[in-house]
C-alpha cells in the first residue's frame, strides 16, 4: 500500500505542479506584475526546485496541512473538515436507504421470480435509470419544493436536528436516482445465487423459498453486497456535486466543484490525493470484511 | 407457518421503509419562515471572503461593503453617480498641483465589538487605522489584487514597499505620502495627478481595518469582519449563508436628492432617516439558477437577479410578465457599466499593420445577435470604448466601422490585400474552456465565415489563459471590461501602452498620441477639458480599432412589493443598507405567491 501511496503522491505532484501551466500566475492575479508572480511563486514554495517541491508536498500530506485555498484563502484542511459533515449527512442516510430498499426490493424480485411482478420491476428500473439525475433534481425540486410546498427550496442549517428539514428531499432524490441500478444489481446477484447447488439442496431438504433466500441466498451474495457498500464509501464521502449544488448543501462535492471552476489548484490538488488514498483504504476494508462473511476467503 | 413467519418478515421490513419515509417527511413538513422578521433576503453566489484586502470578486465586495465603510461613497439615488463623503468629514482639501489631498474623517464613529480590543469593545476610528489599512493593501506579502489602486501614484511607496519586501519589520516604517497630523486628518501626498483618488477611496479595497484584529487573527481574517459598516457579522456557514445584524450605532442617513422619478417612485419617502432599515441581512449562497429562481417567485427571497434560463418567462416586453406583475414583482433596470469587447494582439503582425484587416472583422461582427442570443437583449449596441452614463459619454457618437455590414467588410478584407480571404492564414481565437465562452467564439467563427476567413478556435484553462494573455501570445480574443469607478479614465486605460501586458491593455496597443494625451487627461481636474480630452481618445481607438467594441450590458433585476427604496447599481456596492421591508405587505403579499 506504501508503495501505491508514494505513486499517488508522485502522480499528482507531476499533475500539478510539473504538467499544468504555472500556478502562480493564477495566484497572483490577473494584472500581477512579474515581480508580484515571483513574489508568490516565493510564498508558494515553487522557486524552489521540484524535488524540494515535492517533499514539502508530501509533508503537507503527512501533516494533513495543504495551505491555503487560492481561490478563498481559507485553510484547505478547515475546508475539508467543514465539508465533510455535510456530505456525510446527506450521503451515508440516502446510501443506506437505497441498500435497505433496494435489497429488500430485489429479494421481492428474486421470491417471484419470472412472475409479472418481476417483470413489471425490472422494467420500471429500467426506465428509471434512463432518466439524467439532473432530471430527477430539477422536476422533484420544481413539484416537491416549489408547487407542493413540502420541502424547502434549498437552504442549510449547522444544527443537527434542524438541518433533516433540508435533507430530506435530497436524500429522496438521491434514492430514487440510486434505485433503479441498485434494484437490478441486487436483483442479478441473488438470481445467480438462486440457481446454485446449496440452494437444490436446501429446497431438497424442505425449507421453504423464504428461508432459502434469508437464510442462504442473502448470507451468499453478501461479497458482492459488502464490495460495493464499502466500494460507494469514498464517493460518499467526497459528496454529491449536484444535490449539493442545488439544494445549498455545503459539502465537499460543491467545494470540489468551486475548486475546479476557479483553477483552485491546492484544493484540487488535496481532494486528488485524498480521493485516491480514501479508495485505496476503503479496497483494503473491503478485503478484510470478506474473510469476516465468507470462511473460504482468507488473508494473505 | 415458517413461510407466513418469513412473509411477515418480508412485510415488516416494506413497513419499515414506509414508516422511514413517512417519518423523514414529517420531519421535513417545511417550517413556515417568519415573514414578521424584519429581514432582508437575498441570493448570492459564493462568497469567498471578508477581509477587504484579500478578496477583490464582486459576491464578496458587495457583503464586505456591508461590514465595513469607506472614506467616499456615491450618492445612492442620483445620476451620473456622484461622489460623496462617507466616514470622511466633507470632501477633501485638494492642492492646486492636485498631488496633496487633505481629508478629515468623522468623529465618534466606533468599530464592531470584537474579542480584538481590550474588553471586546469595539475603539473609535482614527486616521491612523486608514494608513494601516492601506499600507496592508500594498504590502508586498499579502499580494492583494487591489493594489493597482495606489501603485505608481503615492509619494515614497514604491521605496516603502521594496524595504517591506527585504524585510517585513520594515512594516512600520512610514510611507512619505501616507501622513497623519493629528487622529481625524489624513493627508495623501501624490507622486502625480490622480483624480480618481476619490473613487478608490470609495472602494472596499480601502476600508479600514483595526491593527488590533488584524494582529489577532492574522490570515484568518477572511472569516472575521470588524469594521465600521452599517451591519455587523452574526454567522457564515460558508457556501450555505451569511447573517448581518444591523449596527445600531450606524451613521449614516438616507439620502434627501434623487434622480428623476425616485420621488414617484416613494423612493425619497426615508429622506434623511437613519439607516439602516432592516434588522437583519441575510445572503444565501446558491450557485444553481433553478433554486435561485424558484426561492425568489416563493417570496424565499426580496430581490433577484434574472437567470438566463427564466429570463423570457419574466420579462415581457422589457417590463414585468403580466402574471409577476399581478402578484406585486417589480423590475429594476440599471447600466452595468462595463463594456464587451473584442481584443487583437496588436503585436501580431498580420492585425499590427493593417487596420483595414481590422475594420473587416469588426463590419463582419454581428452584435445585435450576440446581445439576442447571450444577454438575452440586456445590452445595446456599444459605439466605442466609453460606456454610457459616464460623463464623457456622448449619445450621439456613432462609429459606422462597428456596424454588421458584410459586404463592407468584404470590401475592406480585399483592401487588407486578402479579397474573399484568400492569402489570409487561418486566424486563432482564444478562449477560456466554459460552454458560454466558445458559443460566443463560435458566433465569431460563424461571422468571419461570411467573408472566407477561416477561425480557429482554441479553448485553453482559465490559468492557460491568463499565460498566453500575459506572455502576449495570442492572435484573437474575446474580453469584458466592468467600472471600478465610474470615470472613463478606467476604461481608457486599456489602451494606455504602458498598461500593456500584464497590465489590462491586453490588446498591446500603443499609440504615441493616446498616451499623451492620456497622460495630459490624468493632469487635467473632471471638467469640460478633461471629458474632451477623453473624446479624443476615444477617436483614436474608434480610428484604430485596437480592440471592436461590442456590447454595453444592461442590469435587470426583480424585487417584490415589499421591497421599498431598491436602486440598482452595479457600483454602489454597499446598496442594500438603504432598503427598506413592509412587513405587514410581504405577509399580505406572500399569499398570492
Amino acid at each position: 500500500m506504501i508503495p501505491i501511496l508514494l505513486g499517488v503522491t508522485l502522480i499528482t505532484f507531476l499533475l500539478f505542479n510539473v504538467v499544468g501551466g504555472d500556478p502562480a500566475l493564477q495566484a497572483a492575479g490577473r494584472y500581477a506584475t512579474p515581480e508580484q508572480v515571483q513574489l508568490v511563486k516565493a510564498e508558494l514554495g515553487l522557486d524552489r526546485g521540484l524535488p524540494a517541491q515535492y517533499l514539502f508536498f508530501v509533508k503537507q500530506i503527512v501533516s494533513f496541512d495543504f495551505g491555503r485555498s487560492w481561490s478563498t484563502k481559507q485553510t484547505i484542511s478547515k475546508m475539508i473538515m467543514d465539508g465533510v459533515g455535510a456530505s456525510l449527512s446527506l450521503t451515508i442516510p440516502a446510501f443506506f436507504l437505497t441498500v435497505f430498499l433496494s435489497i429488500s426490493i430485489a429479494l421481492l424480485i428474486a421470491y417471484f421470480r419470472g412472475t409479472f411482478v418481476d417483470r413489471a420491476i425490472f422494467v420500471i428500473c429500467l426506465a428509471a435509470i434512463s432518466l439524467s439525475s439532473l432530471v430527477y433534481i430539477l422536476y422533484m425540486q420544481y413539484y416537491f419544493s416549489f408547487q407542493l410546498g413540502l420541502f424547502p427550496i434549498s437552504g442549510w442549517s449547522p444544527d443537527w436536528l434542524e438541518r433533516w428539514e433540508y435533507l430530506t428531499l435530497p436524500i429522496f432524490i438521491f434514492v430514487s436516482i440510486s434505485l433503479g441500478g441498485s434494484v437490478i444489481f441486487y436483483r442479478t446477484i441473488f438470481m445467480d445465487e438462486i440457481f446454485q447447488d446449496y440452494v437444490r439442496t436446501a429446497r431438497a431438504k424442505g425449507l421453504s423459498h423464504t428461508a432459502v433466500l434469508f437464510k442462504h441466498i442473502l448470507r451468499n451474495a453478501l461479497i458482492p453486497i459488502i464490495t460495493i457498500v464499502v466500494i460507494e464509501m469514498p464517493a460518499l464521502i467526497l459528496g454529491s456535486l449536484l444535490l449539493e449544488s442545488y439544494f445549498g448543501i455545503p459539502g465537499l462535492g460543491g467545494m470540489i466543484f468551486q475548486a475546479l471552476q476557479s483553477a483552485d489548484f491546492p484544493v484540487i490538488k488535496a481532494m486528488t490525493f485524498i480521493s485516491a488514498f480514501l479508495y485505496m483504504i476503503f479496497q483494503l476494508i473491503s478485503d478484510v470484511l470478506y474473510v469476516v462473511v465468507d470462511p473460504k476467503v482468507q488473508l494473505k | 407457518m415458517k413461510r407466513v413467519f418469513c412473509s411477515s418478515n418480508l412485510k415488516v421490513g416494506f413497513a419499515g421503509a414506509f414508516f422511514l419515509s413517512i417519518a423523514l417527511s414529517l420531519i421535513s413538513c417545511t417550517s413556515k419562515k417568519n415573514n414578521l422578521a424584519n429581514e432582508l433576503r437575498i441570493a448570492s453566489a459564493n462568497l469567498k471572503g471578508l477581509d477587504p484586502v484579500a478578496t477583490g470578486d464582486e459576491t464578496s465586495s458587495n457583503v464586505i461593503a456591508l461590514l465595513y465603510d469607506t472614506l467616499f461613497q456615491y450618492q445612492y439615488l442620483k445620476r451620473p453617480l456622484t461622489i460623496e463623503p462617507n466616514l470622511a468629514d466633507g470632501m477633501p482639501q485638494v492642492s492646486k498641483d492636485g498631488l496633496v489631498h487633505t481629508i478629515k474623517i468623522k468623529k465618534g464613529i466606533f468599530f464592531s465589538d470584537d474579542a480584538s480590543f481590550s474588553g471586546g469593545k469595539g475603539r473609535e476610528l482614527v486616521s491612523q487605522d486608514f494608513v494601516y489599512s492601506w499600507k496592508r493593501l500594498c504590502d508586498p506579502r499579502l499580494a492583494s489584487e487591489g493594489f493597482w489602486l495606489f501603485d505608481g501614484k503615492v509619494e515614497g511607496l514604491d521605496d516603502w514597499r521594496k524595504a517591506v519586501q527585504k524585510d517585513g519589520k520594515n512594516f512600520d516604517a512610514p510611507v512619505p505620502g501616507f501622513q497623519t497630523p493629528d487622529s481625524s486628518t489624513i493627508v495623501i501626498k501624490l507622486s502625480r495627478p490622480f483624480y480618481q483618488l476619490h473613487n478608490i477611496l470609495a472602494m472596499v479595497y480601502t476600508a479600514p481595518v483595526p491593527k488590533e484584529a488584524v494582529d489577532k487573527y492574522g490570515k484568518e481574517m477572511v472569516n472575521h469582519a470588524v469594521g465600521t459598516g452599517p451591519f455587523r457579522l452574526e454567522s457564515w456557514t460558508r457556501n450555505s449563508q451569511i447573517s448581518l445584524v444591523k449596527n445600531p450605532h450606524y451613521h449614516g442617513v438616507y439620502p434627501s436628492v434623487g434622480d428623476t422619478g425616485d420621488a414617484e417612485k416613494g423612493r425619497l419617502a426615508m429622506a434623511g432617516q437613519k439607516i439602516p432599515f432592516v434588522d437583519r441581512l441575510i445572503f444565501y449562497e446558491i450557485v444553481e439558477d433553478q433554486p435561485i429562481w424558484l426561492k425568489f417567485l416563493k417570496g424565499d427571497t426580496d430581490i433577484t437577479a434574472i437567470p438566463k434560463d427564466n429570463f423570457d418567462a419574466a420579462i415581457k416586453n422589457k417590463d414585468v410578465a403580466p402574471d409577476l406583475a399581478a402578484k406585486g414583482v417589480k423590475l429594476d433596470r440599471a447600466p452595468g457599466y462595463d463594456l464587451t469587447y473584442t481584443s487583437f494582439n496588436m503585436l501580431d503582425p498580420l492585425f499590427k499593420n493593417n487596420v483595414n484587416l481590422r475594420y473587416a472583422v469588426a463590419q463582419a461582427q454581428d452584435t445585435k445577435t450576440t446581445i439576442e442570443k447571450f444577454q438575452n437583449g440586456r445590452g445595446i449596441e456599444a459605439q466605442s470604448i466609453i460606456p454610457p452614463e459616464l460623463e464623457s459619454y456622448d449619445p450621439n457618437f456613432k462609429n459606422a466601422r462597428l456596424e454588421f455590414k458584410v459586404e463592407k467588410a468584404k470590401e475592406y478584407l480585399a483592401i487588407a490585400g486578402y479579397p474573399g480571404g484568400k492569402g489570409l492564414p487561418e486566424l486563432e481565437y482564444m478562449v477560456t474552456n466554459s460552454s458560454t465562452a466558445r458559443q460566443g467564439a463560435e458566433l465569431f467563427q460563424t461571422d468571419l465565415g461570411r467573408l472566407g476567413i477561416k477561425v480557429k478556435i482554441s479553448a485553453v484553462s482559465w490559468p492557460q489563459f491568463l499565460e498566453r494573455l500575459r506572455d502576449r501570445k495570442f492572435q484573437v480574443t474575446g474580453a469584458a471590461w466592468v467600472a471600478d469607478y465610474p470615470d472613463a479614465e478606467n476604461f481608457l486605460a486599456l489602451l494606455y501602452s504602458k498598461n500593456a501586458s500584464p497590465g489590462p491593455n491586453n490588446s498591446n496597443f500603443s499609440n504615441p498620441e493616446f498616451d499623451k494625451l492620456f497622460e495630459q487627461a490624468a493632469r487635467t481636474p473632471p471638467g469640460p477639458a478633461r471629458n474632451a480630452l477623453y473624446q479624443k481618445m476615444r477617436d483614436i481607438s474608434a480610428e484604430q480599432l485596437p480592440i471592436i467594441p461590442s456590447t454595453h450590458r444592461e442590469g435587470y433585476s426583480l424585487y417584490h412589493g415589499w421591497v421599498t427604496n431598491y436602486k440598482a447599481n452595479s457600483v454602489i456596492v454597499d446598496r442594500f443598507k438603504y432598503v427598506q421591508i413592509d412587513v405587514p405587505k410581504r405577509t399580505q403579499l406572500k399569499e398570492k405567491l
